[in-house]
């Protein structure tokens, strides 16, 4: 831009000094050369203008345009598939390095055309699918035009269907591709493997070390581990717009298969014999009506049936091997929420290495299609919704579509390289409906901690040093105390000396804090070693030693849930249509105060690190509601209630009632009712669950000796 | 003119060159046609013709692949379709038959039959099973000629083998060359663990316990463990830098301890390295809850096929060692607990001993059998396990006690109340009218046990009153009895079978003399409903360790603790019946039968033993007590205290359970108010506390 400058300031000094004609021409020189730099300053800054690699500059707008490749007769023929390759032998993980955030980088060779030496194309250059695949892959986060950071190699070649493609001419091609590599960390696709006459299970085209996502591997072909078995995609699953279909099913046993060897129609016709109307098998058309395609239309006898419309109205559908093992048929069978009956023996379902297909299907061995029919019969009625549902969820995210296929292979691989950041199988298995109602307890396993443990009070405390001496000398007589943590809040005013704290036998600790917040009580100190927390104010004076040891004991019992002394509740309050909070003595209780509360210390880790939302912010800014949030914690990860226990229902002493006057009350009331419905409304669901129990001493005001009771003294309203 | 034309050569030379400095190419590339549209992301082209593009397959080639015939699978190796013959095992299910051991065999062999022959699936008759078991000892060289077997006809039989030496990788482990016996690899069979441990390491086979008794993360102990090629564990400080595994670098990382051979590792994350590792260290690693981690194994991880390991273990590639190692430091608490817990959990259900082990196996084969009515992913991989989950009650996770919150859902909401109407019994008319009073009471059945005939006409109730024949047909049972000139034809143990009449999740289970209020039955409930995998009963005994006798104890006296409720007036789920029926040892049931308090005892040890917790204890009103009908000999059960001569019986069931399940709580579970100075119209459930 400089020089451009230089030049607009230089043109008028030089202009009126020449002839017209030579101006003209100046003029136009100066013009064209501003406008190139002009251009050339823009383009520099313009967006994702550098290529990297000087692949793209060859790139047309037209697929018939595509460079060509001519590949000599003599050119090097990759390796036949090595069956003994598995991730940790053939794929070089190297290229994958470590990457923080924990996925694999894919390269897509661009795209050419290849003709062998006399110029006959090896294959049709891209399908529609392969096309939407590689553009699927080219969206996704795992793509990346960096060859170099490369960990997966996508080829561009079109190897779906093996009909189409040229067998060695093809693996010659693949063979010249810049990275090949023996095939090494190479993906390639296929949907129809094999052909006539013998229909090989797994893509012939010779590939050495490259994985295969195939459809219709069966087991002697398939790399477990290694290869990924892929559906075959169904083209009516774009075409047809089939909802889902509730309701009752007319038939209860369907095959709408075309092309079947003989003998299958021979058991088929068998089968239908036997079971009348509730089986129902189709065939072609004989005498297709004008404008309809074939594959939209199945016939029996006389009577037509429009496809896939048709698979609706069945409980189970059969999917049977044709000369291939993968039917597309699958797919349709799914969509339409009828249970598949895969009869293919050795087949290896689509990406069985994380769907669990005992959910959404039956596999019955060949040699028991006879009895298909009693088999599927004892099925109970339960499990075969859930079936159907299990089969309509798997269409939807992995069958659907060709993006569907292609992400769900990636992630496969990926999870292999990166197996602690695997998703899990609840991930992949679990309808969304069931990943949103269900609870995984994260402290799952029935464990009673130890009592010799002990537990770990901790004080939370701001200027009220004389309440808080009362409060150790108090909670340091309960037995089973093991660590008491002062969590000095006041940044202002230094703690009392060393010298004046009480004198207690089990351990003390200050910490100072940064901030005066509310969440520093609920802080995972490095301090507390115990399981078990008792989190109590600095005020909170009356609860006896037998209450506080009692507590304690009920946690164990209970390890993951809260355990506090007074109980709350929260109602709908129909008026107002939202949340309340009641204080109320009710019979019912669904939150307890942390004033005083057990828990486990996992919690504290919770509440600091992962609490949804701005809640953490929220409560350090109105200085009040931890107590609810926590409530909300812990019931929202475990899914269970409150224990409440003794029959504790206030932390105010008698004589301090005449300090909290009734606004204060109930402005407090408003406050804690609108946190509530705050957090119901981050946490995106009501997680608090009522109970009407709470816990006393086995004996408690049994009528039996005091003296022989454990917890006689537990405390009184 | 000629400086003009200079001047402008000189110009246009510079403007040039300065065209070139300034990256000509990319303005060259602007004029192409073939640019690419605006704004789209770098990747592949957005082609101009997709549309035009055609399909993979062509229309109708889908639905045209030529016919082929049913392919015979090829191959010499068996997979389950060819060489096991499922349709043996369809009309009875599993029936396992194992050849008597031939000769002396040692210890592990010896343990593995009994656990055959204690298994539900045990069959006495080779001519019914559809599975035939041949023990090989260790010393039993693989290929040498075995005995002649009588039932041999290849089809049925698994071999299992014991070994405690390494196999050689190419040959199964576990198997033998067996012909058409079910070999353990190849694609279908079980791959049945490479030998339990055998008596060289007494220590895992045990029975033996958990270590786990914390829901911590990183207990405060070493992060990781390694194991060592000689055996034990040497654990490693945090601040390593690289392959504290290949032993090149020991020096350079932090503070080490070794442990002898026998100590289980202290530590959050246990290293296997090696491309075959031993099994031993992987089942230390499971009981100590210690995560173990394994590289690029060559073998299976036993149970895979039904067992999900990666919520258990870490299988990393040994060619990444940093990566695994940051990958590990890094690894969110959140997913570090789950992984210890579900360890550990995997230990208790599948691993802690010969016996599970050997149970496990035949379940996957009889997964393998039943087919669509095999157990659920979910029942495998979380607590209790499948072997406490049985198939045959449910496959629907959501009809157990157990998966509630993992499902969703919740357990109906009604009750059935059986009423158990022993040898002397009358018609429990009170009772009936006190339950039927209940708001969540669904039915009403009675168990008809008496030796008298049921009444003609029961009271009218509110709900369906159903009385079902407590005298079952029991052919061999009463040959024996009436050899004896006894008449009795029920037994103990019939209360809880699992009656098909019983419609909903939970049991009330009540005994005729038992006494109950329509308050407390509805309390009960609702507490039930909050723990319905667990008991909620009225009366409590207690278990206790009598040094004196050197054995269990238990007894009804009134204490602050409790570990057993009384199933003569108890909540709890329907599937305990299906469990008491068919998972315990028969050894165990007869002896309920022959003292009829052992039953409670043998209940109470099921459910503890299946949710390791503790009961719940409800109030139970103290008037009832003293209303309690004169004790019949007949019928001990209504006393809250055990006959003495029933003493004994605890400590049979413990030694067949093979440690003591029983937990004690010391808490019951009252309403919100109970007993509180507050106005009784506040409370709920007032007639709680007076009659």
């Amino acid at each position: 831009m400089c020089a451009s400058v230089k030049y607009n300031i230089r043109g008028p000094a030089l202009i009126p000094r020449m002839k017209t004609k030579h101006r003209i021409y100046y003029i136009t020189l100066f013009s064209i050369v501003l406008l190139g730099l002009i251009a050339t300053g823009m383009f520099q800054f313009w967006p994702h203008s550098i290529e990297s690699s000087g692949d793209w500059s060859v790139e047309k707008r037209s697929v018939r345009d595509v460079p060509l490749v001519r590949l000599p007769a003599d050119s090097p023929v990759p390796e036949r598939g090595d069956l003994s390759c598995r991730m940790h032998t053939c794929f070089d993980v190297y290229r994958c390095g470590f990457n923080p955030k924990n996925k694999i980088k894919v390269y897509i060779y661009p795209l050419k055309k290849y003709v062998g030496e006399a110029g006959v194309p090896v294959s049709s250059t891209i399908s529609r699918e392969y096309n939407e695949l590689l553009t699927a892959i080219s969206d996704s986060d795992y793509y990346t035009d960096d060859v170099t950071r490369a960990c997966l190699f996508v080829p561009s070649i079109d190897l779906l269907n093996q009909n189409s493609l040229r067998v060695k001419e093809t693996a010659q091609a693949l063979a010249q591709l810049s990275r090949w590599d023996r095939g090494t960390n190479h993906l390639l696709f296929n949907m129809l493997p094999g052909g006539p006459p013998d229909y090989n299970t797994a893509l012939d085209v010779p590939r050495d070390r490259a994985l295969l996502a195939g459809g219709g591997f069966s087991t002697w072909t398939y790399r477990q581990g290694y290869d990924v078995s892929i559906p075959v995609y169904s083209p009516l699953s774009a075409e047809v717009d089939l909802p889902e279909k509730g309701g009752p099913r007319r038939y209860f046993l369907l095959s709408s298969q075309v092309a079947l060897h003989p003998e299958y129609r021979e058991d088929l016709a068998a089968l239908q014999a036997r079971h009348g109307e509730a089986v129902l098998v189709l065939d072609k058309c004989s005498n297709l009506s004008e404008g309809v395609p074939a594959a939209r239309r199945r016939c029996h006898q006389q009577q037509a049936f429009d496809y896939p419309q048709v698979l609706q109205e069945a409980t189970f559908c059969m999917v049977l091997r044709g000369a291939r093992l993968g039917q597309a048929v699958l797919s349709d069978v799914l969509r339409a929420g009828c249970v598949p009956v895969i009869i293919a023996d050795s087949y290896v379902l689509p990406f069985s290495e994380v769907l669990d297909w005992k959910r959404a299907s039956v596999v019955v061995p060949e040699e028991k299609m006879s009895d298909v029919y009693s088999i599927l019969q004892s099925i109970p009625r339960r499990q075969i919704e859930e079936m159907q549902r299990q089969a309509r969820w798997f269409w939807e995210a992995y069958f659907q579509s060709i993006k569907a296929i292609a992400l769900a292979t990636l992630q496969i691989i990926n999870d292999r390289i990166y197996p602690y950041a695997a998703i899990s199988y609840e991930d992949w298995n679990d309808p969304p409906a069931v990943k949103w109602g269900s609870v995984s307890n994260p402290l799952f396993l029935p464990l009673i901690p130890p009592q010799s443990q002990g537990f770990t009070a901790i004080v939370l405390t701001y200027d009220r040093v004389e309440s808080l001496f009362r409060v150790i000398t108090e909670v340091s007589k309960v037995p089973s105390l093991s660590k008491l943590l002062v969590v000095w809040n006041n940044q202002n005013k230094n703690p009392p000396e060393d010298s004046l704290w009480p004198k207690i036998r089990v351990p003390l600790k200050v910490v100072r804090t940064a901030e005066n917040k509310l969440s520093n009580r609920f802080f995972p100190y490095d301090e507390i070693e115990t399981e078990a927390v008792l989190a109590i104010d600095d005020d909170i004076i009356m609860l006896t030693s037998d209450e506080l040891q009692f507590g304690y004991e009920v946690w164990r019992e209970f390890p993951d849930r809260l355990v506090g002394y007074p109980g709350r509740l929260h109602l709908w309050d129909h008026e107002m249509n939202k949340w309340k909070y009641e204080s109320e003595w009710t019979n019912e209780v669904s939150m307890v105060l942390t004033g005083a509360a057990f828990y486990h210390k996992y919690f504290n880790y919770l509440y600091t690190y992962k609490m949804p939302g701005d809640i953490k912010n929220w409560v350090d800014a109105h200085m009040n509601c931890e107590d609810i949030a926590m409530n909300f914690l812990v019931a929202n990860v475990t899914g269970k209630a409150v224990i409440k226990v003794t029959p504790r229902k206030k932390f105010k002493c008698p004589e301090c009632t005449a300090i909290d006057g009734l606004s204060l009350d109930q402005t407090h009331m408003v406050e804690r009712s609108e946190c509530i419905n705050k957090f119901a409304s981050v946490f995106g669901t009501m997680p608090l669950k009522v109970v009407e129990h709470r816990a006393d001493p086995v004996l408690y005001k049994d009528d039996f000796p005091e003296k022989l009771k454990s917890f006689p003294n537990i405390g009184s309203l | 003119m000629q400086s003009w034309r200079r001047k402008s050569l000189w110009l246009a030379l510079s403007a040039s060159w300065l065209l070139i400095l300034l990256r000509v190419f990319p303005v060259l590339r602007l004029a192409e046609p073939a640019r690419r549209q605006a704004g789209a992301p770098q990747g592949w082209p957005r082609w101009l013709d997709a549309e035009l593009l055609q399909s993979f397959s062509q229309p109708g080639e889908l639905l045209e692949d030529g016919p082929q015939p049913p392919q015979a699978p090829r191959g010499g190796s068996c997979y389950r379709g060819a060489c096991f013959d499922a349709s043996r095992c369809r009309g009875g299910g599993l029936k396992v038959f194992v050849y008597p051991a031939v000769g002396p065999i040692s210890e592990t062999p010896r343990k593995v039959l009994t656990s055959i022959e204690g298994s539900r699936y045990h069959t006495a008759s080779a001519a019914e099973a559809c599975l035939l078991i041949l023990v090989l000892s260790p010393d039993t060289p693989a290929g040498e000629c075995h005995p002649v077997l009588p039932q041999w006809d290849g089809a049925r039989t698994i071999w299992s083998s014991v070994s405690t030496r390494p196999l050689p990788p190419d040959l199964p482990a576990g198997t033998g060359d067996g012909g058409r016996g079910q070999p353990h690899d190849g694609h279908l069979p079980v791959r049945l663990w490479r030998g339990p441990p055998a008596s060289p390491r007494p220590t895992l086979c045990e029975g033996a316990l958990g270590q786990l008794q914390q829901h911590s993360p990183l207990p405060g102990v070493a992060l990781i463990a390694v194991a060592e090629e000689r055996g034990g564990w040497r654990t490693v400080g945090t601040n390593f830098s690289a392959c504290p595994w290949d032993g090149r670098c020991e020096q350079d990382h932090g503070p080490k301890q070794t442990h002898p051979r026998a100590t289980l590792p202290n530590a959050t994350f246990c290293l296997i390295p090696g491309r075959n590792p031993d099994a031993l260290h992987f089942l230390q690693a499971l009981q100590a809850g210690c995560i173990p981690v394994l590289l690029s194994p060559r073998w299976e991880l036993p149970f895979s096929e039904v067992i999900d390991w990666t919520k258990a273990a870490v299988v990393a590639d040994e060619r990444l060692p940093l990566q695994v190692l940051a990958a590990l430091q890094e690894m969110p608490l959140t997913r570090v607990l789950a992984l210890r817990q579900q360890a550990q959990f995997l230990w208790d259900a599948y691993f802690s001993s010969v016996e599970k082990v050997i149970h496990t196996t035949l379940e996957i084969i009889q997964d393998r059998v039943s087919g669509a009515s095999a157990h659920p992913s979910l029942l495998w991989n979380s607590p209790p396990g499948a072997l406490l989950a049985l198939s045959t009650f449910s496959t629907s996770p959501s009809d157990f006690p157990f998966y509630h919150l993992q499902q969703g859902s919740r357990p109906l909401g009604r009750f059935s109340a059986l009423i158990w109407v022993g040898a002397l019994g009358q018609p429990p008319l009170k009772l009936i009218q006190a339950v039927a009073g209940a708001q969540h009471c669904a039915q009403i059945l009675v168990l008809w046990s008496s030796k008298k005939p049921p009444p003609p006409r029961w009271p009218e109730t509110a709900v369906p009153l159903t009385v079902l024949d407590g005298h079952r047909k029991r052919t061999r049972f009463c040959v024996m009895r009436e050899g004896r000139g006894t008449t009795l034809l029920s037994q103990a143990s019939d209360r809880f079978l699992p009656y098909s009449a019983i419609s909903t999740d939970a049991i009330l289970s009540l005994d005729a003399h038992s006494s109950l209020s329509t308050s407390e039955v509805d309390f009960a409930f609702m507490v039930w409903q909050s723990f319905p995998e667990r008991m909620v009963g009225f009366l409590t005994w207690s278990h206790f360790w009598d040094e004196t006798q050197g054995g269990w104890g238990y007894t009804g006296e009134r204490a602050n603790e409790f570990s057993m409720v009384l199933t003569s007036a108890a909540f709890y789920h329907r599937y305990y019946h299906t469990l008491f029926t068919h998972s315990l040892p028969k050894a165990l049931r007869t002896l309920a039968d022959e003292s009829p308090p052992c039953v409670d005892v043998l209940m109470n040890f099921l459910v503890a033993a299946v949710t390791k917790l503790p009961p719940i204890k409800v109030p139970y009103g103290p008037w009832h007590q003293e209303a309690k009908p004169p004790l019949v000999p007949g019928s001990p059960r209504l006393r809250s205290e055990p006959r003495p001569g029933a003493q004994d019986c605890i400590n049979q069931m413990a030694s067949g359970f093979g440690h003591m399940p029983l937990v004690s709580s010391r808490l019951r579970l009252d309403p919100v108010l109970f007993k509180d100075p507050v106005s009784v119209l506040r409370k709920k459930y007032r007639s709680l506390e007076k009659p």
